[in-house]
């Protein structure tokens, strides 16, 4: 900016540039003019110098204040406070739920962090920022209006979100670095969990170059909080949710704190039900987690939500969790039977059919699992919107006909399940079904092992179950998959993921393919891919015992039935999200354009949120992004009347009681000032005997208000004639 | 530049001028030596119908004059002596240097200054007394002698149209010759800006006053010379050969007035110790009020 003295040189260029524009006048009276120069001659060319000199010192001066000049060593206060230009950043993540007994982490952090406003001088500016494990930018660029951030910060809403500082330490930065200020300060109010500052080192070398430039106060309003008992996880463990019956849930609950705890009562409920089952963990030791199975019914088909609970601790948010489930009424599946055989237990699906609906011929009436065999001829004329899954077994092949009918069915949201055997046409499979309609997850590979034997086999793999679907067998509590032998088998081979630039060869229905169970040897046993609404599950061996013996198993019901659970709720997967994560869930097509009100958990009636069901990708999609509690969110519509119910669930690691250690804050106490708040505490003095720094634009533009003033009254002075 | 190009004869003669200068006439204020008979006093006696005095007869007198009463009575000769009245020989100078070429407006100092002298030698010519003009820089540079020729006049006014001014003054060394020229007492009428040595002027009308002739000064002067209007930065270039002057004007226009008042109040004062008119002309007013304004006054105050 000092640049700006050039300017200097603009009146003497005016000066010396007049000097040369006159007027000529032949006079004939030149002895009197050349008295009256002679005797002001001297007198004018002091005056005029003396302008020359006001007028670039006015230059100068106003050089100089634009520069904005400051004395950085100067804690002088002779002027007032200079101005600062700040961002105060307040954690809103769900460990500010914590209370001490009178007031929560939050309150605490948003007073803490008005104090930070109120000790601004007079013409300061502020940003805000809310900060959890995304930066929401209240007030995103710096305003004057100080007001405006004070009620800002008192109004700040806590969320149910993890904690992650670092990205809001750099929005902070970011926002500071543009600023032309001489005061730059960041207030980073939390409380000073450990989980939050994942990215220390980053965070501390971030604050550490521009250190020089940006003065951080992290304010830290916790206080030691020993004990907390979370409820870390809620899943159902069934693999499908039929109405009425009862539900298997898979409850974690952790101790983050740091003794034991005894008599922890989990409860599970359905809706706003009283606790349907109930169960009291003994003895939980610090630090660990336990998963207790509770169970449940859900007495209506459709949408509920499933709460567990604990006790009430110091952090309430972790309290309680919930997922949302769709309970069915039935589920129809079609069997395919490729080798029906003469008698039943020779048909090819008779292993599965009694594996589908598990209890005594006289109670499967009842049984909410209803199956149907057709034979391979019978696929074309079956109606498969009956049904809610479909199972190939052994079927040779079938016609481009049925393959259109099953791109369909899938694509509104069908499950199909292919068995392989000795009759499957694998060219047709992989030519067909595979590489042209790309409805398979995996092509077939060349068999292995021979079924008229039995020393030769392979197992399946004995534990590391990655997917959902087998994550139930790495409780070896429920049995072993490894136990089954196949003979022989046709092992998947399943396409490397695709680089987004050749997606586009790929049917836009067709989903990355993944395994969900490979052999011993690392072959792929079991694959499954999205397709449409629906999904594709592949096996790579026999449904009866012609090739293993598998369907004797004891793992094979539950196989089976996560299988098709798997399929029947490929819908609802979406449901359940965590907090922060948006809602993408697929709509029918008659509720496209319309608007849903989405009612957020703790919030009334009157807060329902609107949100308008719009294509995405040439499909009708509801997005919902403002999940920042955790707990059950309703979504409704009007007209046609549809109910939707998802929930959203925390981030466990947001639970933890670690603190920054003595270590990490004497580190970041090199970098920043980190204070300890506490009710009663004062920031403003503490803030402001670390404000050094003047700037001297006020004064200088006050001498060139002068100046200016002076100029103005000499000029007038001397040009009067004289 | 304010300079005039040369006018053409005709337009010197200001008829409005003219005309209202007629009726009040140019008489002499005091005695004339004129050499015919006019109407102006003159130092001679002669016979005429004013009586005025007595005087012994002596030998060779017309003794047409000799009063007849004074010898019935007492024997003695005396013959009857009259007032004589005669005409006057007004010289016209006019000021032709350099510095009379300025003129702001319309006309240039000099070109007032030939529009008033060939008024005044009409006016002259016209009441039968004698005119002569004289244009003079340094020295004398064109003379036309005395006339009384009424149709002289054309002659006049051609001399005047055609002068072109060429060099400095020397207005003193001029008066100081024409005195010791004339020898009859008459009127010198000097049209000049007087831009020049103020005791040399002075001194040069005191020899003419001392000749005993009325002398009128007529003090030529341009409104831009009275008022110094000018704004800005102006570069002023002399007339007469003297170095240009760079300044701002308006800063020094106090001062510039505090000396041109000052030169007009000494050139007013000199005249008025030496009994001459001293008739300041600011070239922006019309020659005939100027003219009849000053010739007003003069009838007003001369006493016939």
């Amino acid at each position: 900016m000092l640049f700006g003295l050039a300017a200097v040189s603009v009146p003497i260029i005016i000066h010396l540039l007049n000097r040369r524009r006159f007027q000529k006048v032949v006079w004939a009276a030149m002895r009197f003019l050349r008295i009256s120069v002679e005797q002001n001659q001297r007198r004018m060319k002091i005056e005029d110098m003396i302008l020359l000199a006001l007028r670039c010192l006015l230059l100068i001066l106003l050089a100089l204040a634009l520069a904005r000049p400051a004395l950085l060593s100067s804690a002088s206060d002779a002027f007032g406070q200079s101005r600062v230009t700040a961002v105060v950043i307040l954690d809103n993540s769900a460990s500010m739920a914590v209370t001490d007994g009178a007031q929560a982490r939050f309150e605490k952090a948003r007073r803490a962090a008005e104090q930070a406003i109120e000790s601004m001088p007079a013409g300061s500016a502020t940003a805000v920022l809310f900060a959890s494990d995304i930066v929401r930018g209240a007030i995103a660029e710096p305003t004057f209006d100080l007001n405006l951030a004070r009620r800002t910060v008192r109004e700040a809403p806590r969320s149910d979100r993890a904690t992650d500082l670092f990205p809001a330490i750099n929005k902070a930065i970011d926002i500071l670095q543009d600023r032309l200020a001489l005061r730059k300060e960041i207030y980073l109010v939390t409380d000073g969990q450990a989980a939050g500052w994942a990215q220390l080192v980053d965070a501390q070398q971030a604050l550490e170059r521009v250190k020089s430039e940006i003065k951080t106060h992290i304010v830290l309003v916790s206080e030691h909080e020993e004990r907390n008992i979370a409820l870390s996880g809620l899943r159902l463990a069934s693999g499908l949710s039929p109405a009425a019956q009862p539900l298997r849930f898979e409850v974690q609950v952790s101790n983050f704190g740091r003794e034991e705890v005894r008599n922890v009562r989990v409860g599970l409920a359905v809706d706003a039900d009283p606790p349907s089952d109930e169960f009291t963990i003994d003895s939980l030791p610090p630090g660990s987690a336990r998963s207790i199975s509770l169970f449940a019914k859900l007495r209506s088909e459709g949408f509920h939500y499933v709460t567990a609970r604990v006790p009430d601790d110091r952090q309430p948010a972790d309290d309680r969790r919930t997922i949302a489930v769709r309970a069915i009424k039935e589920v129809r599946v079609l069997l395919v039977d490729g080798e029906p055989g003469a008698e039943p237990r020779e048909s090819e699906v008779y292993f599965l059919r009694n594996a589908l609906v598990p209890v005594p011929a006289e109670q499967a009436e009842s049984y909410f699992i209803k199956t149907s065999t057709v034979t391979t001829p019978e696929l074309a004329s079956a109606r498969l919107d009956d049904f809610d899954a479909v199972i190939l077994a052994n079927v040779p092949d079938f016609s481009a006909a049925v393959v259109s009918r099953l791109q369909q069915y899938l694509r509104r949201g069908g499950g199909l399940m292919i068995f392989p055997g000795g009759r499957t046409q694998i060219a047709f499979h992989n030519e067909q079904l595979f590489q042209r309609h790309q409805l398979l997850p995996g092509a077939f590979a060349r068999a292995r092992g021979e079924a008229d034997q039995d020393e030769k086999f392979s197992v399946l793999q004995e534990k590391d179950y990655q997917h959902p679907l087998v994550a139930l067998w790495n409780d070896p509590a429920a049995g072993n998959l490894a136990s089954a032998r196949f003979y022989r088998a046709l092992p998947l081979e399943i396409p490397a993921p695709e680089k987004t630039a050749t997606r586009s060869a790929r049917s836009q229905d067709a989903g990355e393919p993944e395994i969900i169970l490979k052999y011993a040897d690392g072959a792929v046993a079991v694959a499954q891919r999205n397709w449409g609404l629906g999904r594709v599950l592949l096996f790579s061996s026999t449904a009866d015992t012609a090739w293993n013996d598998l369907p004797v198993r004891l793992s094979f019901v539950p196989l089976v039935h996560r299988a098709l659970g798997s399929i029947v709720q490929r819908q609802d997967e979406g449901l359940n999200v965590r907090v922060g994560a948006p809602l993408f869930r697929r709509m029918s097509t008659e509720l496209l354009e319309k608007e849903a009100a989405i009612l957020r958990p703790g919030h009334t009636e009157a807060l329902r949120e609107t949100r308008r069901v719009d294509l995405v990708n040439g499909l009708p999609v509801l997005t919902y992004d403002k999940t920042d509690f955790a707990g059950g969110y309703d979504v409704n519509f009007a007209d046609p009347p549809h109910t939707l119910k998802f929930a959203a669930q925390s981030d466990p690691a947001e639970s933890s009681m670690d603190e920054l250690t003595t270590g990490q804050i004497a580190n970041l106490k090199t970098v920043a000032n980190v204070l300890t708040w506490t009710p009663g505490f004062t920031l403003k003095g503490v803030v402001e005997r670390g404000r050094t720094g003047v700037e001297f634009w006020l004064p200088i533009i006050l001498g060139a208000l002068m100046v200016a003033a002076g100029e103005t009254f000499l000029s007038q002075r001397f040009s009067r004639s004289k | 530049m304010n300079v005039v190009s040369r006018p053409p004869p005709e337009t010197l003669l200001d008829p409005e001028a003219i005309s209202k200068a007629e009726a009040l006439g140019l008489h002499a204020r005091y005695v004339v030596e004129g050499y015919m008979a006019g109407e102006h006093k003159s130092p001679y006696r002669g016979f005429a119908v004013e009586f005025a005095q007595h005087r012994e007869y002596t030998h060779g007198d017309d003794t047409r004059h000799l009063d007849w009463k004074v010898l019935g009575r007492t024997d003695r000769y005396y013959i009857k002596q009259y007032e004589q009245e005669t005409n006057y020989v007004a010289h016209l100078l006019l000021d032709g240097s350099e510095s009379m070429k300025y003129g702001s407006g319309r006309l240039s100092k000099l070109h007032y200054g030939k529009m008033m002298a060939a008024c005044l030698a009409y006016l002259i010519l016209h009441q039968r007394d004698a005119a002569a003009l004289g244009l003079f820089d340094t020295a004398l540079r064109d003379y036309a002698p005395r006339t009384d020729n009424k149709a002289m006049i054309h002659n006049l006014v051609a001399r005047l149209a055609a002068f072109e001014p060429r060099a400095q003054t020397n207005i003193g060394a001029v008066l100081h010759d024409m005195a010791r020229q004339t020898r009859r007492k008459g009127i010198v009428i000097i049209i000049s800006d007087f831009f020049d040595d103020e005791q040399a002027v002075l001194d040069g009308i005191q020899h003419l006053r001392f000749g005993g002739n009325e002398v009128i000064v007529f003090h030529t002067l341009d409104p831009h010379e009275l008022e110094f209007p000018f704004l800005g930065l102006v570069e002023f270039e002399g007339l007469e050969n003297v170095p240009k002057i760079l300044t701002r004007p308006s800063e020094i226009r106090k001062s510039y007035l505090r000396e041109v008042e000052g030169f007009c109040a000494r050139l007013r004062d000199g005249c008025e110790r030496n009994h001459c008119h001293y008739v300041r002309v600011n070239t922006s007013h019309p020659l005939h009020e100027v003219l009849s304004a000053y010739l007003g006054f003069r009838l007003r105050t001369t006493t016939q």
